[in-house]
């Protein structure tokens, strides 16, 4: 028994939490936003808390708000939803080694709290190289919480602005994508794709397209990246 | 019921995305072009809502406000790495903006 190292070494756990405390704060942030816009769109608490329970995703939320505002089906809604996180296929794939082991219960779990932050820390963590599944999984259901909480205090909040388009407020969302695009641009291909797509899509809605066409022009960009990159 | 149908799909939706390569064996690796696909899709469809967004605003027909606005939460974000403060500044702007007659 050496005693000692327990106290120099922290548990994964609150590894987790001491190094992803700034994304949370972020989180709930973002989160909180997320809830006062979902209610300015006319969603209630409980939709609007069921939609961050069930689809655990922001940009793909805020997606479906506008998507919703502009008169989309269901159906289609689930389109977008599905395209803008389709990225997951990938990270679950990254993971996959280092979760192999656990049961299929964990596992059904541990998909759920599969986000970007959760992918970021924890693809850092197992390749420091740690094995530990607890640094992930505390980090995933801690951002849950922050996520969904911070969801619930939004909506409550937002039912208590009247007459939002008075205050700029119709442009809120549109400027959430704006600056979800500026801070997730990472090269110039992203950088080329986004302002492409963003082009298209202006010129697609002043002729009068719906929103649903928007998200499949958006869905077409990416072929140019391909393109970029072959050279 | 459109909203709760959306939230229900969308959830099923997201959760399969999430769940399916954990549970099912995919031999080998996705190729290297559906990887670069999915990569760059959901900034180019966040760009694309964006860029209908300032194109044709909820609000009255304006004369760049919005565009005005957008450029500046765009910086804003970029240097800041901040959506709240980002998203409070275009909002302002564009209030500001539309108040000034653009």
């Amino acid at each position: 028994m050496r005693r000692g190292t327990d106290v120099i070494e922290r548990s994964p756990a609150r590894l987790a939490l001491s190094e992803g405390w700034p994304v949370l704060i972020t989180s709930v942030v973002v989160g909180t936003t997320y809830g006062v816009l979902a209610r300015q769109s006319g969603l209630g608490l409980l939709e609007t808390s069921a939609s961050s329970l069930l689809i655990f995703a922001g940009a793909a939320q805020f997606a479906a708000l506008e998507l919703l505002k502009g008169g989309a089906s269901a159906g289609e809604i689930a389109v977008a939803v599905l395209l803008i996180n389709a990225r997951h296929l990938l990270m679950a794939a990254a993971i996959r080694p280092f979760v192999a082991r656990a049961s299929l219960a964990r596992r059904l779990g541990l998909a759920y709290v599969l986000t970007d932050e959760a992918f970021a820390l924890g693809i850092g963590w197992f390749r420091r190289p740690r094995r530990e599944l607890a640094y992930y999984a505390t980090f995933g259901v801690a951002l849950w919480a922050c996520w969904n909480v911070a969801t619930i205090v939004g909506s409550l909040v937002g039912s208590s602005f009247e007459h939002p388009e008075r205050f700029g407020v119709d442009f809120a969302i549109t400027a959430v994508f704006i600056a979800i695009v500026a801070t997730s641009v990472r090269h110039r291909t992203d950088l080329i794709v986004a302002a492409a797509s963003a082009l298209v899509a202006a010129a697609l809605k002043l002729a009068g397209a719906s929103t649903l066409a928007v998200v499949i022009a958006g869905a077409v960009a990416p072929l140019l990246a391909l393109r970029l990159r072959q050279r | 019921m459109t909203v709760w149908l959306a939230v229900v799909l969308g959830g099923i939706a997201t959760y399969l995305t999430r769940v399916t390569p954990l549970v099912v064996s995919v031999p080998g690796a996705p190729p290297p072009a559906l990887r670069r696909y999915l990569d760059a899709l959901p900034i180019a469809i966040i760009a694309a809502l964006a860029g209908a967004g300032i194109a044709l605003p909820d609000a009255e027909p304006t004369h760049g406000a919005e565009l005005l606005a957008g450029a500046l939460a765009f910086a804003v974000a970029y240097w800041r790495k901040d959506l709240l403060v980002a998203m409070i500044v275009g909002v302002i702007a564009v209030a500001l903006l539309r108040a000034g007659g653009l």
